[in-house]
């Protein structure tokens, strides 16, 4: 389902949306436009609260927003989210995998869901699971793995289906260094096949791994740009640095 | 902290977990409110439905009694009619509800359900009386029709005509029983049962269906399934099958131990009673599943089910005969899908109905069933709210 790389074309066309939460009347998205290019790797980062995962959310058309509109692979979010659906995949913040059920048995269920068979479903599993590490515990059950494997099968079932937008909501936290290390190059030779990945993370250094960064403030986009362009114009050392700098030096971890 | 002695036990860390527990229940609004509202509904429910003795029972008589004359002067005679004392009585008891007409047509209302009894005064009653007590050795009894299939019923029935008979008591009348539907007397066992499969349908189905269904809204899942293709409805019909599955192992399970370990007796065919089960649990399924929207996690959905179950149990007329219970309440009855379950299952198994007998029965419990699908389409989050 992977197209090639068309520089330039968008994947995502966010434009003045707007998300207002009913309960504390909370403007978690405010006014944002955001262009995500096909096949870049984009990076939403932010403190707590500054309105990553509801901007996620928004695109992958779980949540509606208040206002403002959202494209992605040029249909409109959420009236053609059905449609969209079948071309991304999604890893959210929690695990969100069945505990008794097994990896594959897991796996299999989202594969099912995007209308997979099970010859065309075989080969996948058995390319993805040795990426993750997970090829000897195809049949654990999930509840005996551990958080950092279970995010691991989590992102596999956002990948089952070859999708053309991949969603990771801080879908790399727990993942050993040395593991996280080997799927980014994993996941840059996906986005040089045309994979689009969008991820909203806490961990600067896989920040700098992006494309581009947008740093998002109380439901804004403060600043946004390549890694190397932001930290020139911030005047700043790292990524962590820009963030300390611009975040409103709120601590990070979540 | 000057003091850095622990002490081995403190009142006030036991105070510190009090207070936690009843903060975290207080919060919880959904808990707080089952905490007083289901303690306070079963109270009222089991009071109005369980209070004394069994009342109302329909009960048809047939007084053919053509009294007896007896000359006591040369002029002047006496006439007696046992057979009007006994009806009086019958009437003025609130045991019974008594309708007068042929005993052939309390018969049928027996067997349609319309009377518990049908009794009979024979035409010849008090003349056999009477010559009985001038020593003539007559057989006088008085043929009675009765359905077994509720005992309390029956009770109140027998215990109104033995009051009945009290003034005439020492004239040996012999009550002449007849049983309708299998014409034995049922076992305690076999008359329970029935409302023993309805109840353990109903609690049992809703509370594993609301369990299985709130645990994927708890698991942080649901979102994740509102990014994929897979709509609403198709979770719901999802669901629906898997559960309804569930629920027919639950139909079999307790089928087979009432038939196969217990011996009960199925009157009608198994085939219908295990089609009625089956359709009796859709209905708890689809009302699961609809519910379930408002269960926010898995304590709550595991409240819902006795609050529904127990409620219905007391009115449906498990406990107590739903004829005793007071006018207004037998309506409310009426809105108890479980109501039509036991009438369903005591229809099959005790009265050997077919389903043309319990055509009504089906068809509530088919629209019960369908009023909870619309429902659960309707109110089916296809994403997150907020």
């Amino acid at each position: 389902m992977q197209t090639a790389n068309q520089p330039g074309e968008s994947a995502i066309e966010v434009s003045h949306l707007i998300k207002i939460y009913k309960e504390g009347q909370i403007r978690a998205v405010d006014g944002l436009n955001l262009k995500i290019k096909k096949g870049e790797i984009y990076a939403l980062i932010g403190a707590n609260g500054s309105g990553k995962s509801t901007t996620m959310n928004l695109m992958t058309g779980c949540l509606f927003p208040t206002s403002g509109s959202i494209n992605v692979l040029g249909l409109k979010v959420p009236e053609k989210r059905r449609v969209v659906a079948s071309q991304i995949g999604v890893a959210p913040q929690e695990y969100a995998v069945y505990n008794d059920l097994t990896v594959e048995q897991n796996i299999w269920f989202f594969a099912k869901l995007q209308g997979m068979k099970k010859d065309q479903f075989e080969p996948r599993l058995k390319m993805l699971l040795p990426i993750f590490n997970l090829e000897k515990r195809s049949k654990t059950t999930v509840y005996n793995l551990s958080g950092g494997m279970k995010r691991r099968v989590s992102v596999i079932c956002a990948l089952i289906h070859e999708p053309r937008i991949l969603f990771l909501d801080e879908a790399t936290v727990g993942i050993d260094p040395v593991l996280r290390a080997f799927f980014w190059e994993y996941f840059r030779s996906l986005a040089d096949a045309g994979l689009t990945i969008v991820l909203t993370s806490h961990v600067m250094d896989e920040a700098e791994r992006a494309d581009r960064i947008g740093l998002m403030r109380a439901g804004k986009l403060i600043e946004e740009g390549t890694p190397s362009d932001i930290k020139q114009r911030c005047g700043c050392q790292s990524i962590e640095e820009v963030f300390i700098k611009l975040s409103g030096g709120q601590a990070t971890d979540e | 902290m000057s003091n850095l002695r622990t002490k081995r036990f403190s009142g006030n860390r036991v105070m510190a977990v009090s207070w936690r527990v009843l903060k975290q229940i207080f919060r919880d609004k959904r808990t707080l409110g089952m905490m007083i509202i289901m303690p306070a509904i079963i109270m009222l429910i089991f009071g109005f439905t369980l209070g004394g003795q069994v009342k109302n029972v329909p009960i048809l008589v047939d007084n053919q009694d053509t009294g007896y004359n007896v000359a006591i002067g040369p002029n002047s005679s006496s006439s007696f009619h046992f057979g009007d004392n006994i009806t009086a009585s019958l009437q003025g008891d609130d045991r019974v509800k008594v309708t007068t007409g042929s005993f052939e047509s309390g018969k049928n209302g027996v067997d349609n359900g319309t009377y518990y009894a049908a009794i009979a005064i024979p035409a010849n009653f008090s003349n056999s009386l009477f010559l009985k007590s001038r020593g003539q050795d007559l057989n006088t009894s008085i043929p009675i029709y009765v359905d077994g299939t509720k005992p309390q019923n029956q009770a109140s029935i027998f215990g109104a005509l033995q009051t009945a008979l009290q003034n005439l008591s020492g004239s040996g009348i012999a009550i002449d029983k007849q049983f309708a539907f299998s014409g034995v007397e049922l076992s305690g066992l076999d008359v329970s049962i029935p409302s023993v499969i309805a109840f353990v349908l109903t609690f049992l189905v809703l509370l594993i269906s609301l369990i299985i269904v709130s645990r994927e809204s708890t698991s942080g899942i649901l979102p994740r399934l509102y990014t994929t293709p897979l709509s609403a409805i198709e979770r719901l019909l999802g669901y629906s099958i898997a559960l309804l599955l569930l629920g027919i192992v639950m139909v079999a399970v307790i089928l087979g131990i009432g038939i196969g370990v217990f011996g009960v007796t199925v009157g009608g065919s198994i085939y219908l009673l295990f089609l009625g089960a089956v359709l009796y649990a859709l209905a708890h399924v689809f009302m699961a599943v609809f519910l379930s929207n408002y269960a926010r996690n898995e304590l709550q959905a595991v409240q819902i089910a006795p609050l529904i179950a127990l409620p219905s149990m007391a009115l449906s007329g498990m406990l107590i005969p739903v004829n005793s219970f007071p006018a207004w309440v037998q309506t409310v009855a009426k809105f108890i899908p479980m109501y039509y379950g036991n009438k369903i299952f005591e229809g099959i198994m005790l009265k050997g109905y077919g389903l043309g007998n319990l055509i009504p029965e089906f068809l509530i419990i088919s629209v019960v069933a369908l009023i909870f699908f619309v429902l659960a389409v309707a109110t089916v989050k296809d994403r997150i709210s907020a």
